[in-house]
């Protein structure tokens, strides 16, 4: 009687109720359907302007909107300084360095809502172009019709060919990032060892170190990009374009016999499964009594690693030749960064646009303590940039033979893909090495899991 | 005072509606609606529109034409999508234990205390839940660093000398339970501490004369009289539990890709919407996560009873 008498009134109301969420419902589903509708309307909108790319030609002026990262933002300030008529609005972001997604995220949501582009855009990730260029992104403008030519070929032919998609170039690389071999020749004159030219001669000395001079090291094997480093250089097939086909197979000699080269060096502690970027390796290998003995690493190590991360004193440091595989000929050697520029084909000012990513990798080289970090890509700004790094008192010795040298040894059989694979060096390798597996018990897993992702990114794999 | 002002009004209202039910009741739902009205745009915008709008991205493809299951099993047959729900289940299973276990343990602990001591402490539980999600993850990334952690010394005990070895993959779901339940128990003890509160002081003085001692009063009087708060908890946290997100997501950047970015099922449809640009799937792993949360919470609603209204 009381539960009647209780819910007796409620009754007319809760239908009141219902009716009113049913009508807000339906209200709800009409504006998500008429959204729908209009975010399909406005994708095949941006479809059509893909081709507004080739007129290039207009004033330098007006505004920029430029992303790039915290190492490119004295780049994007001198430009902003140099050029008052242009309006430069700069954007700071992650650089999506380390496989992070920011950028795809954004561009998905531009696309979606159909505005917001920047102009210009530059990625720590040397792979961005490669999805960038294709759908569902859409994104990269080519740059053929916006640079001349006569200042496109000034670029080495492997940094143009990371740069080209199926036939079209879409980016410009600001640096290149060749791997050489970073020694410090106060620690090894002091310690009596020779230069090694080969890698088993490199691990011969780390054998050495673990039993003469124990807490030293002679590389690293924990960044999320110690594969390009080791593997890359050794010409392991990880990445390998052969048609419609991405070849991964991690059991190929090159890999094997380079994982059994390190697997005793991680085991003594020369090569720890540690980051150069994570305190606890300042801390360990850092400062004034530095404990790195040699590194292999490419060229931006010298200023980024060395100088500012790990604060080794100036006078020790200098880089010797890209190591080979027991003397064969001709050495290659692996690629870490040589972040690329990015054209939007969106952008509503090209020839600024243009005009800043020519600004921005011909012509920015500014002496001293702001020198470019990176050695610059666009051949003669490097031989400018070489000439003052001769000279530089940082160095032990002129690094910069090595560093020409090895410009022109980046191995071409790695291709750039649209997935990041330095997750998948992190959380399959480092772990295992983290809790102690030995190198060449985790290849196959890292052959394995590497053809997860290029199947998920939509790859034909083969092994 | 306060507090005995507090608990003697519900026992008022009680026994007025218990006198005279039915005009109380009719006289009760102008005001509950007027304190509803002012949330239900935001629940149809924010949450029901995006909720039918998943649906239909889920059972359709990119063009919208009608695909049925296949999103579904499509996302179920990658191979990150178990591992992503197994690293959810230990996660969601550890948390939630430990918020009942500990919330209501604490919240048992300080009703029993003089009201300026459990005032003291409440302060304190809740204060770390004042820091917002990110930020709080982004001290924990500190703490988890023996390297610069006030409590390296811990850290050593359980074997880690380094980041990585404290975030090693076995850890991570405790880690993140850790993290969770730093930041949102205080928030709860708080809740639980207002739920014991309204317990009549009768029932409490009856059970003393009846020669119960503070542990029967706990949890035979007090922990039964709290059971609905304790689901409306459970609810609440499990749903937040299984759509984990932040926690991986920034520890998976500052540790620079030692854990994976698929490593709960919301990074994974996070993943799906934005790398690959595949929304279809994203959608329909959302709703996977929506069907296990309403799952979960009517099985809790049914077994406790929480929208009975007697007993």
């Amino acid at each position: 009687m009381r539960r009647f008498g209780r819910s007796a009134p409620l009754w007319p109301l809760s239908r009141r109720l219902r009716r009113v969420m049913l009508t807000s419902l339906a209200v709800a589903v009409l504006a998500v359907a008429a959204g729908a509708c209009s975010s399909g309307s406005s994708t095949s909108s941006q479809a059509g302007t893909a081709g507004a790319s080739s007129s290039a030609s207009g004033k330098v002026g007006g505004s920029l909107t430029v992303w790039v990262d915290s190492v490119r933002l004295p780049v994007a300030q001198a430009y902003a300084k140099a050029h008052p008529d242009v309006h430069v609005h700069i954007v700071t972001f992650d650089g999506d360095g380390n496989g992070a997604t920011t950028m795809q995220t954004k561009i998905q949501l531009w696309n979606r809502t159909g505005n917001g582009w920047p102009d210009v855009i530059f990625s720590e990730q040397v792979n961005d172009p490669v999805w960038m260029a294709k759908a569902p992104f859409n994104f990269a403008a080519p740059i053929n019709g916006l640079i001349p030519q006569s200042i496109l070929s000034q670029w080495p032919s492997p940094s143009t060919t990371q740069c080209t998609i199926n036939g079209t170039q879409y980016c410009l690389q600001d640096n290149l990032a060749q791997v050489v071999l970073w020694y410090n020749k106060k620690l090894m004159t002091q310690f009596g060892y020779t230069v090694p030219s080969t890698w088993q001669q490199w691990a011969a000395i780390g054998q050495k170190v673990a039993a003469q001079h124990p807490g030293y090291i002679i590389g690293t094997s924990g960044e999320s990009f110690s594969h390009w480093i080791y593997f890359w250089g050794n010409q392991c097939p990880l990445e390998k374009l052969q048609g419609s086909q991405l070849l991964i197979n991690a059991s190929d000699s090159h890999c094997t016999e380079m994982a059994s080269l390190l697997t005793p060096l991680i085991k003594n502690g020369t090569a720890p499964p540690l980051s150069v970027f994570t305190p606890d390796f300042a801390k360990k290998y850092g400062g004034a009594d530095d404990k790195v003995l040699m590194m292999p690493g490419p060229s931006w190590y010298a200023q980024a690693v060395f100088q500012q991360t790990l604060h080794i004193p100036a006078g020790q440091i200098t880089a010797a030749m890209p190591l080979s595989w027991n003397g064969e000929t001709p050495i290659t050697t692996g690629q870490v960064g040589g972040g690329p520029w990015i054209i939007s084909r969106h952008s509503k000012n090209l020839a600024t646009a243009a005009n800043f990513v020519q600004w921005a990798t011909t012509v920015f080289n500014p002496p001293g303590a702001n020198a470019r970090p990176g050695y610059p890509a666009y051949e003669p700004l490097a031989n400018q940039w070489l000439a003052s790094m001769a000279t530089n008192s940082y160095f032990a010795s002129d690094p910069t033979p090595a560093l020409k040298a090895a410009a022109s040894l980046i191995w071409s059989g790695w291709d750039l893909v649209t997935y990041p694979d330095q997750p998948v060096w992190s959380n399959t390798v480092v772990t295992g090495l983290v809790a102690g597996k030995p190198l060449t018990s985790l290849m196959p897993a890292f052959g394995h899991a590497l053809s997860q992702a290029a199947q998920a990114a939509g790859y034909q794999v083969s092994q | 005072m306060s507090s005995s002002a507090l608990t003697s009004a519900p026992v008022e209202a009680t026994r007025t509606r218990g006198l005279h039910g039915a005009p109380a009741r009719g006289r009760r739902t102008g005001p509950g609606v007027s304190f509803i009205l002012p949330y239900l745009p935001f629940l149809i915008v924010f949450g029901i529109a995006p909720m039918i709008y998943a649906l239909v991205l889920a059972f359709t493809n990119a063009d919208g034409s009608w695909v049925g299951v296949h999103n579904f099993l499509r996302t179920f047959g990658d191979y990150r999508f178990v591992p992503a729900f197994e690293h959810i289940l230990v996660y969601t299973c550890a948390w939630l234990g430990s918020l009942i276990v500990f919330v209501v343990g604490l919240a048992l602990l300080l009703h029993g205390r003089a009201n300026r001591v459990s005032a003291g402490f409440r302060f304190v539980f809740y204060l770390p839940g004042a820091l917002a999600g990110a930020a709080a993850v982004l001290v924990w990334l500190f703490m988890l660093d023996p390297a610069v952690s006030p409590f390296s010394g811990v850290e050593h005990v359980f074997g880690d000398q380094l980041f990585v070895q404290s975030i090693a993959p076995g850890k991570l779901p405790f880690v993140f339970a850790m993290i969770a339940f730093w930041t949102g128990a205080g928030g709860w003890i708080v809740v639980m501490y207002g739920a014991l509160n309204t317990i009549p002081d009768e029932l409490d003085e009856a059970a003393r004369i009846d020669g119960a001692g503070p542990f029967t009063i706990a949890f035979r009087l007090k922990l039964p009289l709290i059971r609905k708060w304790i689901a409306y908890m459970a609810i609440l946290s499990f749903a937040i539990g299984t759509q984990l997100f932040v926690e991986p997501q920034l520890v998976d950047e500052a540790s620079l890709g030692l854990v994976p970015d698929t490593w709960s099922s919301n990074q994974f449809a996070y993943q799906l919407a934005f790398r690959y640009g595949d929304f279809n799937a994203a959608a329909a792993v959302s709703v996977d996560l929506l069907v296990i949360g309403l799952a979960a919470a009517v099985l809790i609603v049914t077994r406790t009873g929480l929208f009975r209204r007697e007993d």
